[in-house]
């Protein structure tokens, strides 16, 4: 079967905001060229995207410990002070009965991130040792890992709306902890690494033993 | 040909994991430079106490917190593992103490209520004097003074603690001026050891002789003088309590020093007795019933207590058969006579069998008419039985005795009805019997009768004669020359 034609083999670039397929002016060297229709710079892939996905990662990473050792909401009632970190509002779901909210809340908090993190850092590095295994379960992963990125957002939610609701003055109070700050951070940067990753880079290997 | 389009120079956005690097690096150095010391506090329980809860406090400012409560290898101790904050290591030495603050409702105290909202707390007392250390051995019970209160201990030592425990008051003249701060039970069980701490400035006024009594309770006393009723205060009644001061007959003396020993009196008269260290035991036997005769009961000499009965016993004399009571009298020779000046063992017999000789004895008598209580009187009888002392008799030398004064009644009467017996009563009456018949017959005889008659006639001539010689006397009166001339 012969290798799909490229727009690149054949010198045009696709606009990446109105798609107008227009010719690519020069190769390296050249500086990017604009859209004829919208004005939008050209690129035949994203800007630095390899660097861009990496650091965005790194710092997900960094900021991942931080978001479960420190507690994410604090909760005062009149006789009694608790602080929960992510995994221990989890047990206490569980200890007390709740099994499908401690489901919601473990898948959310805790797989989604992680698997985000692992499948990107898994992306990044097949793309760098010009990996061939399977691409299309690659783009599939990293489709996936895209569209499910936002759902972690969740706990942050749960703790913001129990902030604002429990005011009961003295009664019972809910604060939310520096956690919630550091995991809010590693649910938008993963978010950030997730589009800066270009997933046509994944192909872009496939086109080299044909050279 | 696909290009894979890479920046030549570092990209603007590796500031980003360089910034979360410097968060989480300062997050990490701001966690690990702020840790306190870590310590472990052994309990023998933990009741209210949680993990990762639980507060450590010092005037209510938090110090630190409990990280685990696990129970020691033999499960017979809790250990609580706790943290502490920063620059709290220069406290934690051996003289350092921990104990858990719970809400207190007692007799003189409501403490610590808020606990029952909030929670239990580990309350600290530090010292920074002391051997430093990381395990503590936690107090069951707040201490009942922290090591910043100003003031000082004593010890007190006494046959038994009455109605004291630690917290019981310590008075002078009434104020409340310290407490109880331990209590402990000597090795042999033989006395109690109390140890008071008295605030400043008032432990300015224990002296070097100051004496400790036991105020607690109601002192209640009827003697010969009245009715006496005594107390410190309404603690004391329920609590029990201790005063000092110095007794009556001495001076002020110099101020004790810390942790003197004292010893504790049982009430406020005890301490104005003096106190004898010589005891000699004496033997008495007595004949007749000692009812009433107890053990405490006074020995007295001319009117003084010299000592006091230490037991009585009842022994059987199989040569005599009979029976004796021996009581066995304990004296205190230096009421009588100084201690420089007590003889020795020979002096002493050759003085008391002279005593003896001369009459000394000892003697039972009524103390109390209403109780029927006796007491031991010795003193001087010139004419009792001759007698000696028996220093050889069982434990003890024996004193002769003379019997109860009540006995020496009986004995009286006894001899004035045998007596009374004695006299031939049915003689008399037959006498007086015979003399009455014979007295009546004679006043009923004729010549009684004959002689009044006669009687009654001389007594006529008698009046006449009588009247004509004070005829005749008052003429003469009125006519002297009578005599010599005659009627005319």
């Amino acid at each position: 079967m012969t290798p799909p034609v490229t727009a690149a083999k054949q010198g045009l670039i696709s606009c990446h905001c109105c798609a107008l397929v227009s010719p690519n002016p020069g190769g390296k060297g050249h500086p990017p060229a604009a859209c004829p229709r919208c004005g939008a710079t050209l690129h035949t892939r994203k800007t630095n995207s390899l660097a861009r996905t990496w650091s965005l990662l790194i710092a997900a990473f960094i900021f991942y410990i931080p978001a479960n050792i420190l507690p994410i909401m604090t909760s005062t009632t009149l006789i009694h002070t608790q602080s929960d970190t992510i995994l221990s509002g989890v047990i206490y779901l569980i200890d007390t009965g709740n099994w499908p909210i401690a489901a919601v809340i473990f898948f959310a908090s805790v797989m989604i991130p992680v698997i985000k993190l692992i499948v990107l850092t898994g992306l990044l590095v097949s793309v760098h040792r010009r990996s061939a295994w399977k691409p299309r379960e690659r783009t599939r992963l990293y489709r996936i890992t895209e569209a499910i990125g936002r759902w972690s957002m969740i706990d942050v939610y749960v703790v913001t709306i129990l902030v604002a609701l429990v005011h009961l003055g003295a009664i019972a109070q809910v604060k939310a902890g520096l956690g919630a700050v550091f995991f809010a951070a590693v649910v938008v940067i993963s978010m950030l690494a997730a589009r800066t990753f270009d997933p046509r880079l994944i192909w872009d290997q496939q086109e080299l033993p044909n050279e | 040909m696909a290009v894979i389009e890479q920046g030549n120079r570092l990209s603007v956005v590796w500031i980003i994991p360089l910034i979360a690097l410097l968060i989480g690096g300062w997050l990490a150095y701001k966690t690990i430079s702020e840790q306190g010391p870590a310590i472990t506090i052994t309990f023998q329980t933990a009741e209210g106490l949680q993990a990762g809860k639980t507060k450590i406090k010092y005037k209510n400012v938090e110090l630190g917190h409990v990280k685990t409560i696990s129970l020691n290898k033999d499960l017979s101790q809790v250990v609580v593992s706790a943290e502490l904050t920063r620059g709290t290591e220069k406290y934690l030495t051996n003289q350092t103490r921990f104990w858990v603050v719970r809400a207190h409702v007692a007799a003189d105290q409501v403490s610590d209520i808020g606990t029952l909202f909030s929670g239990a707390y580990i309350g600290i007392d530090p010292v920074s004097t002391g051997k430093p250390t990381q395990n503590f051995v936690g107090l069951e019970r707040p201490p009942a003074v922290t090591a910043d209160t100003p003031g000082r201990h004593f010890v007190l030592q006494a046959k038994s603690l009455g109605s004291l425990n630690v917290g019981s008051p310590v008075f002078f003249r009434k104020i409340k001026v310290g407490q109880v701060v331990e209590e402990s039970l000597s090795d042999d069980g033989e006395t109690a050891t109390i140890q008071v701490f008295i605030r400043a400035p008032h432990d300015q006024k224990v002296l070097k002789n100051s004496r400790f009594w036991n105020a607690g309770g109601i002192d209640f006393t009827i003697d010969a003088s009245g009715i006496k009723v005594n107390t410190e205060s309404i603690i004391t009644l329920m609590l029990g309590g201790i005063s000092f001061d110095i007794p009556h007959t001495e001076q002020r003396g110099k101020i004790a020093d810390e942790n003197q020993i004292f010893m504790l009196y049982e009430s406020r008269d005890n301490i104005n007795k003096k106190v004898f260290q010589k005891r000699i035991r004496w033997l008495v036997h007595f004949d007749g019933s000692v009812r009433g005769l107890i053990p405490g009961a006074p020995v007295e000499f001319l009117g003084l207590k010299i000592g006091k009965v230490v037991d009585v016993r009842m022994e059987y004399q199989p040569k005599e058969r009979e029976f004796r009571i021996p009581v066995v009298l304990e004296i205190e020779p230096e009421r009588i006579i100084s201690g420089d000046n007590i003889p020795h063992e020979d002096q002493r017999r050759k003085l008391m069998n002279e005593l003896v000789r001369r009459g000394l004895r000892a003697q039972l008598k009524s103390g109390n008419v209403l109780t029927g209580q006796l007491f031991v009187e010795i003193a001087i009888h010139p004419q009792a039985t001759p007698a000696e002392i028996d220093w050889e008799s069982h434990d003890y030398p024996a004193l002769p005795t003379i019997p109860q004064p009540l006995e020496g009644i009986t004995n009286s009467v006894a001899q004035i009805l045998t007596r009374l017996q004695k006299i031939p009563f049915e003689q008399i009456g037959k006498d007086l019997g015979a003399t009455a018949k014979g007295a009546k017959q004679l006043v009923h005889s004729d010549e009684l009768r004959a002689s009044i008659r006669a009687l009654e006639a001389t007594l006529n001539e008698t009046q006449q004669t009588m009247r004509s010689i004070h005829q005749m006397a008052d003429y003469l009166e009125r006519h002297p020359e009578a005599i010599l001339k005659g009627k005319q």
